[in-house]
């Protein structure tokens, strides 16, 4: 070990020269923070030493006189002098300045270095420090100074001469700045032991080699990478590329610093989460309407959780259940603040269309209460007898015990009766009012046509409007449902009388109007609309007079087994019987034109172009028209001469056949839903007439008032059984039973008289229209049952044996 | 809008039904024809047993919804019909009979 240095030199060159020792030696030690070699064992110790001087620096501050600089003791003599960032150099002009040299030494060590500092000044070259320092901060220089120490050492000395300068004028600095001490002769030449030792090694760096075996897959890739790092120091050396840097960071002086904020309000929320809260999470999350946070998906399982949401953001539910909580307190005070906006609330809730729904709902429900054990009976179900006393509560109480005592008694004696008659005698087949369709808006109009719903068995459309000329005012055509006897669900006002309805069968929502002005109109109901799908007034072909039938009929166009087409056939009183296509608006074809015949000339057809009389016109006007039901290529239609003509779709000039047996005006012609032959026919000459197909003379007649009869219609369930309604009453008439006397009368109040008759498909029940707007719904009770025993047999009853001669 | 007030005046006139109210989401009632205190309670107690109600049907079914609740009671029957969620709920309930 080199002697100390208590002796200050005052050579540069020998400051040089200890610089370079000690900078050989430091650099050595260098090598040993990196990597570990035999050799550096060695200086390893010298760094120990120096640092083992370093720490013992600060006991020889005393044997130095400390360097003149400012000194700031606090009260407890702690040393809280404030470094300064730069010490220039005072002794050397034009000094470059090693700030960072100054910087780090300054820094790094603290305060103690001061007085340390001196030491090295005696001890130690402060190169030896600086380098030292340098080292604690940035490895590049140790990189470059261990890089040197593989080669020569000359070259390193050479490329840093700035810094050796630097430090041997910092020597210099030093070594000027000391303040000579007054040191005896003696004092220099004795001997001074010092003791230096090992301290423990300080770890700063351990990267520990990696050998791999030459015979492994990777060796040559090894020896790759070692060849490029080789080549890369060795390029590094005067690349432009790499150069050095060191950089300091400043610590900056931490400051205290308050921050307050507004107080946080907090809010806690529950929820319970159910099967159907995640259900509506997860759906929610799909349709991105709502404002749910994606966290909410993050629930995974379907079981039933109860947890405590402490930020849900459950809109729609926490509303709900968060409500339940709110008190009443809570609303009022609400209440009173958002009074405006509640208002507005309420204005769209009422306007909602879910409100809409539910509302109808309501009444639906309600009427379904009200006419429970009607439309049981409508429906063929048993009737609750409970229902029934429940119907009879009255609002007060004592009253509907006394209520329900007087009906229990009446129901009794009732079942009583009907059992007691039921034992003796047959009860006779009768009507039994169930309800009626009436409202307000029908009240004084006459049932011109009813029809039933291709679909929905439970509608049904019904027209209003007068028949006669005279008579003539607005019409409406409604739609009544079956669970809503009070209101209709549709209505349809129009300026002219509504003289026929009917649905389509291949579209349902579809209905045709057909009116007393000879227009005929479309009507989607499906929805609310008053405005008519498709309108004919527009037309030129269209009817001029009125309309009294319209109907839809499926045709099979042709034989190859196209698919039906269905069409509108009108008939109306200007003698043209039409078809209708639906094809981009309405196209009108005339299926027939019904030519006057005169009632004396049956002898040839084509005599009709001979007419002695002046006529006003050559039309009869037609009154109604029938297809068959199986072939609908022919179709009977009846005119107000009293003629029914049978006619062909294929030919619309020539009738096919005439039927003549009325004097009047036949108002209606209806085949027999069983009995194809057979079709009815009713006419305002006071009788309804049966008709086989083959015969032109009626087979029977029915002639048994003295009044108009304007509907016939034969029931959907047995082929003997048809309903007439003239002005007075409702006949049934059961051919198998009587074919004089109908087996049901059913007389209308006076005033009123029965326009039309319909039966329900699928019940025993008879619709009844009369010209007070009121469509009643009777049940048919006790109605003769029937074996059907095949067609043949049918027509033998109906017609007698002489049938089958024809 | 005239629909709405014409089918509730429909309602309200029929014969057996004591009363009407709509009521909205948080049990405020909007429209009412009772006295005040009978709609309040009303409206609060038929809220929470709606709730109750749409809760049971939906745990059972999530995609099942409650569409009418009919209490029937000695004297009186009373008939809900909620509103489906994420809409402001209106409810509506009468007691005819």
């Amino acid at each position: 070990m080199p002697r100390p240095l208590s002796a200050l030199p005052g050579s540069p060159n020998q400051a040089r020269r200890m610089s370079t020792t000690r900078k050989v030696s430091l650099s050595v030690s260098k090598v040993s923070i990196n990597h570990s070699k035999v050799s550096l064992s060695q200086s390893r110790t010298v760094l120990s030493r120096t640092t083992s001087g370093l720490t013992e620096g600060k006991e020889k501050v005393s044997l130095h006189h400390p360097r003149r600089h400012i000194q700031v003791f606090d009260e407890l003599g702690n040393d809280v002098t404030p470094r300064p960032l730069f010490r220039p150099d005072p002794h050397f002009p034009g000094s470059r300045k090693p700030s960072r040299l100054l910087v780090s030494q300054d820094v790094s060590l603290g305060s103690d270095y001061a007085g340390s500092y001196t030491m090295f000044q005696n001890t130690l070259n402060p190169s030896l420090v600086g380098q030292f320092t340098r080292s604690a901060l940035g490895s590049s220089t140790v990189s470059k100074s261990s890089a040197s120490t593989t080669e020569s050492m000359g070259e390193d000395l050479e490329e840093s001469p700035y810094r050796r300068e630097a430090v041997s004028i910092y020597v210099d600095l030093q070594l000027k700045k000391e303040v000579p001490k007054v040191l005896t002769k003696e004092e220099l030449d004795a001997e001074v032991d010092i003791y230096l030792s090992e301290t423990e090694t300080l770890w700063l760096f351990n990267l520990p080699t990696v050998m791999h075996s030459i015979e492994s897959e990777e060796a040559e890739k090894i020896k790759e990478r070692n060849m490029l790092y080789e080549t890369l120091c060795k390029n590094r050396a005067g690349n432009d590329l790499y150069v050095e840097r060191v950089m300091q960071t400043f610590t900056g002086a931490p400051k205290h610093k308050e921050v307050q904020c507004d107080k946080i309000l907090t809010e806690e929320k529950g929820i319970m989460s159910t099967t159907w809260t995640l259900y509506d999470a997860y759906n929610a999350l799909e349709f991105p309407a709502s404002t749910m946070k994606p966290e909410t998906g993050k629930s995974e399982s379907m079981l039933e959780v109860v947890r405590k949401d402490q930020d849900s953001k459950y809109l729609s539910t926490t509303d709900r259940t968060s409500e339940n909580s709110s008190t009443i307190d809570v609303e009022s005070i609400i209440m009173i603040k958002i009074h405006e906006e509640e208002e507005d609330r309420s204005e769209l809730i009422l306007k909602s269309e879910k409100f809409q729904q539910d509302l109808f709902f309501m009444e639906r429900v309600l009427m379904e209460n009200i006419f429970q054990p009607k439309l049981a009976a409508y429906r063929q179900l048993p009737i609750l007898e409970e229902e029934e006393e429940e119907e009879e509560e009255e609002e007060s109480y004592p009253q509907v015990e006394k209520v329900k005592q007087s009906e229990d008694d009446e129901d009794t004696e009732v079942t009583e009766e009907e059992s007691v008659e039921a034992v003796e005698e047959p009860i006779p087949p009768n009507l039994e009012r169930l309800w009626s369709f009436s409202c307000d808006l029908t009240k004084g109009h006459n049932v011109s046509s009813m029809a039933w719903n291709k679909a929905n068995p439970d509608l049904l459309a019904v027209g209003y409007g007068q028949f006669g000329f005279r008579e003539q005012k607005r019409g409406l055509a409604c739609c009544w449902s079956l669970k809503n006897p009070l209101w209709p669900e549709r209505v349809y006002p129009s300026l002219h009388g509504v003289t026929s309805v009917d649905f389509s069968i291949g579209s349902p929502n579809l209905l045709a109007v057909g009116f007393y002005n000879g227009t005929i109109a479309i009507y989607n109901v499906q929805n609310n609309n008053r405005v008519p799908v498709l309108d004919s007034s527009e037309f030129h072909q269209k009817h001029i007079g009125p309309i009294w039938q319209v109907q839809w009929v499926e045709q099979d166009r042709g034989t190859a087994g196209e698919e039906k087409r269905e069409i509108l056939v009108t008939v109306g009183a200007d003698g043209r019987i039409s078809k209708w296509v639906i094809q981009k608006g309405l196209i009108c074809h005339d299926l027939m034109k019904l030519k006057r015949t005169s009632m004396d000339k049956q002898k040839k057809e084509n005599e009709r172009e001979k007419k002695s009389e002046a006529l006003i016109s050559r039309q009869a006007p037609g009154m109604c028209f029938a297809f068959h039901p199986r072939d609908t290529n022919i179709y009977l239609a009846g005119t107000e001469e009293g003629h029914i003509h049978k006619c062909s779709c294929s030919y619309n000039e020539q009738y096919l056949d005439t039927y003549k047996g009325h004097k009047g005006p036949v108002y209606r012609i209806a085949w027999n839903p069983f009995c194809y032959e057979v079709f009815l026919s009713c006419s305002a000459d006071w009788g309804v007439n049966l008709w086989q197909q083959d015969d032109f003379k009626p087979y029977l007649s029915f002639y048994t008032t003295t009044h108009v009869i304007y509907d016939i219609a034969w029931s959907p369930k047995s082929s003997y059984i048809f309903a007439a309604a003239n002005e007075h009453r409702v006949e049934i008439w059961d051919l198998h039973c009587s074919i004089l006397d109908p087996i049901v009368v059913n007389i209308a109040n006076p005033g009123v008289k029965f326009t039309t008759v319909l039966f329900a498909k699928n019940t025993d029940c008879i619709l009844i229209g009369d010209s007070e707007g009121q469509v009643i719904v009777y049940e048919l009770k006790n109605m003769p049952i029937h074996t059907e025993s095949g067609r043949e047999d049918a027509i033998d009853l109906l017609l007698g044996p002489e049938a089958h001669s024809i | 809008m005239a629909e709405v007030e014409e089918t509730l005046k429909r309602i309200q006139n029929h014969k057996g039904v004591i009363g009407t109210m709509v009521v909205n989401a948080e049990g405020i009632p909007i429209r009412t024809t009772l006295d005040n205190s009978t709609t309040v309670q009303y409206a609060g107690l038929l809220h929470q047993l709606t709730m109750k109600a749409k809760s049971t049907v939906r745990d059972i079914d999530p995609q099942n919804d409650l569409t009418f609740l009919r209490i029937r009671s000695k004297k009186h029957e009373v008939m809900v019909a909620p509103e489906v969620p994420l809409i402001p709920c209106n409810r509506k309930c009468s007691s005819p009979l």
